[in-house]
């Protein structure tokens, strides 16, 4: 689904050169749920922002589902964007002018959908996080958790193949963390990639996989777990006991 | 896309309310001022004749004086002498011909309770009802035997018609007009060509009202009716009225209307043959230009606009400017807020082409509110300019073709005042709004 090899990104000011990654590899495979930790400055945030078309590479080569990114114009970006990627933000980032049934219309409207089918992906998208009857309601009058299943609609509404989640729960209290990380886990479940930048080491282990980043490059630690969807049909729920080391992760 | 982002643009007024109602003032400030100036200037300027505007032809041929004259030097007057006006009438040439002259008049109502009615008309001939397309609502005009006879008929303006007779139609009538019986012949229809192009008495007199009333030029010499306006006597004139018929005096207004436009040259020809044949006479010693006008011409020859007319709409649309500045900043301020909006539009898929899109239709739509505003305070302003003599009562409304102008100014404006603030919110780069939100 996702493979950058080699991959570098750097920041040039007149005074200096910031390398934000060098030497990047990942490789994500299509129905994976990978969580990405580091600390802060890490380079986490440009690797999402890179995997999201948000951001151009300096070197390396960039394969989105297939398709190699590298010298793509904007438009070109643009239009993979709108077909392949979902995106959930920290700060969930709903246009607060627009109801929730419009919010999630955003990208089907780029997309150039039809009233009728945009309506039905709506509908479905918000039904799937339990907010099909709030479709009238503005983002100010829901929580924050509410907030993010809103914003985790408006991602699934395209049907991406990819998900991309900056930090989902960072503004979230401890219930709606769970409960927000409990939706992604059923849409990993359902086929969905995801791929999800987070500081909670609780959450990270959750995940199938979990890549930390130091200093722009992906580290030795990779964590394979098994899926909610997994965990369920072998009858545990917890997920914490099957951590290991899978260096084979990073290509 | 265009209905999503013009209901996004409608959404978005009600965003930042006092900003926006700011906007739009501003906007509708800069438009209405223009508006009401331009209003002005068109209809002062406006073709009053547009179907034959090319094909009717003033005359202005110099028969003052050698003594005094420099070679070069302009008529006396713009009008002409009674016996020219005659012995054009008498040539037919061209298609129709029209003298006239205008008059002041105490009209008698039938009715002796009543006082007299001071009206103002024209003394001319019956070609001037068909070369001027003016409208009858009752009867029609009268006949080249009533001018050949000098008969005491009359054609009434619709509003003297109303003011005496109502409703009915009073054509067979008789009306007592400086003591004397004219029969009723014809009634206008309310016809007000403006500018009031076709007699010249003065700049400001060019946007007077209709005229009351009609009386065949023959007619109103036969009764000596004196002309009201101006005249320029620069010969030795014999006293009295004959005297005054046989003068240099020029008093009288011409029109010649030709079949087509092309036929100018000929028209040319006649004139310095007509000179020509005068100078033999004794006349038109200053062997000046005889020039020819047609109506768009003549206008301008007359300065019917003013330079100040020009100069107040070229400050009008300088003060439209002054609001687009205003606007520019004001529309950056708001757009300037809505990074992060641009940013998450940008990553669900929308090109930058989308987004300058939307928000220049946003800013379309500000113009559209601006010109509704801008509308009403023009008509605000225009009732105001009205109030100011009758002349600018005429001038001062708008017509259908200003009511767009106006639309299509306001979203011009705001479209151009959208265009920097708009470009800079396509420069957003979503990477770093999405992060900082």
């Amino acid at each position: 689904m996702l493979r950058m090899k080699n991959l570098s990104k750097v920041y040039r000011t007149h005074l200096i050169e910031t390398h934000a990654l060098r030497g990047f590899d990942i490789h994500v495979k299509e129905g994976e749920f990978v969580t990405v930790t580091g600390p802060s400055g890490s380079g986490k945030t440009t690797f999402l922002n890179i995997a999201g078309l948000l951001e151009d590479f300096n070197d390396g080569d960039y394969l989105l589902d297939g398709i190699n990114v590298k010298g793509m114009n904007d438009n070109a970006r643009t239009r993979l964007r709108n077909e392949k990627l979902g995106f959930i933000f920290q700060g969930f980032n709903l246009i607060p002018d627009l109801n929730l049934f419009d919010n999630v219309d955003v990208p089907l409207r780029y997309r150039g959908l039809n009233a009728t089918e945009r309506k039905d992906r709506i509908e479905a998208a918000l039904t799937q996080v339990g907010l099909a009857s709030r479709m009238k309601h503005f983002p100010a009058e829901l929580s924050g958790g509410q907030q993010q299943r809103v914003a985790i609609a408006r991602a699934l509404a395209g049907s991406p193949k990819l998900l991309l989640a900056d930090e989902p729960t960072g503004n979230l209290d401890t219930q709606m963390a769970r409960s927000v990380m409990e939706l992604l886990e059923e849409i990993n479940a359902k086929g969905t990639t995801i791929l999800m930048v987070t500081h909670d080491p609780e959450l990270a282990v959750r995940a199938q996989r979990n890549v930390h980043i130091i200093d722009g490059q992906v580290s030795d630690l990779v964590r394979k777990m098994p899926s909610l969807y997994d965990a369920k049909a072998d009858g545990k729920t917890d997920g914490s006991s099957a951590n290991e080391v899978d260096s084979s992760a990073v290509a | 896309m265009f209905r999503y982002y013009f209901l996004l643009g409608i959404r978005s007024l009600r965003r930042n309310p006092a900003l926006t109602a700011l906007m739009v003032l501003t906007l509708a400030v800069g438009v209405a001022a223009s508006i009401s100036t331009l209003t002005i200037l068109h209809v002062m300027s406006g073709d009053p004749i547009p179907q034959k505007s090319d094909r009717l032809f003033m005359p202005l041929m110099d028969n003052g004086p050698l003594k005094g004259y420099t070679p070069g030097e302009q008529p006396n007057d713009i009008q002409m002498s009674y016996r020219d006006a005659i012995n054009h009438l008498s040539a037919k040439f061209g298609e129709r011909r029209a003298a006239l002259y205008g008059i002041l008049m105490a009209i008698e109502p039938a009715r002796k309770d009543l006082p007299a009615i001071e009206s103002e008309g024209v003394a001319t001939n019956k070609d001037f009802f068909a070369m001027f397309d003016t409208p009858f609502v009752h009867g029609q005009a009268w006949t080249e035997n009533d001018d050949t006879k000098a008969a005491d008929v009359v054609v009434l303006g619709n509003k003297l018609a109303e003011k005496l007779y109502g409703k009915t139609n009073p054509v067979g009538q008789y009306l007592t007009m400086i003591g004397h019986q004219f029969q009723i012949v014809g009634v206008l229809a309310p016809w007000e060509p403006s500018p009031r192009f076709y007699r010249f008495a003065g700049r400001n007199a060019t946007f007077g009202e209709q005229e009351d009333f009609f009386i065949p030029l023959a007619s109103a010499i036969r009764h000596e009716i004196t002309h009201a306006g101006g005249m320029g006597c620069t010969g030795d004139t014999e006293p009295g009225w004959q005297g005054r018929l046989n003068s240099e005096c020029t008093w009288i207004t011409f029109w010649f209307e030709l079949k087509t436009a092309s036929l100018r040259q000929e028209l040319q020809s006649y004139l310095d043959n007509y000179a020509a044949d005068q100078r033999k006479l004794g006349r038109y010693m200053r062997q000046a230009k005889n020039k020819l006008f047609n109506v768009m011409e003549w206008m301008e020859e007359t300065k019917v606009v003013g330079n100040d007319n020009k100069l107040s709409a070229w400050l009008a649309f300088g003060f439209l400017m002054l609001c687009l500045v205003n606007t520019v900043g004001l529309l950056l301020a708001k757009f300037s807020v809505r990074a992060s909006e641009v940013g998450v539009r940008r990553a669900l898929g929308a090109s930058r082409k989308e987004i300058f899109n939307q928000f220049l239709i946003e800013s379309s739509v500000i113009g559209l509110a601006g010109g509704v505003a801008g509308l009403i305070l023009a008509f605000g302003a225009l009732a105001l300019i009205a109030m100011q003599s009758k002349q600018l009562t005429v001038v001062a409304h708008m017509d259908w073709q200003m009511l767009t102008i106006t639309f299509v100014m306001s979203v011009t404006a705001a479209i151009v005042a959208g265009l920097f603030p708009t470009w800079r919110a396509c420069q957003v780069t979503p990477a770093i709004q999405l992060k900082s939100q």
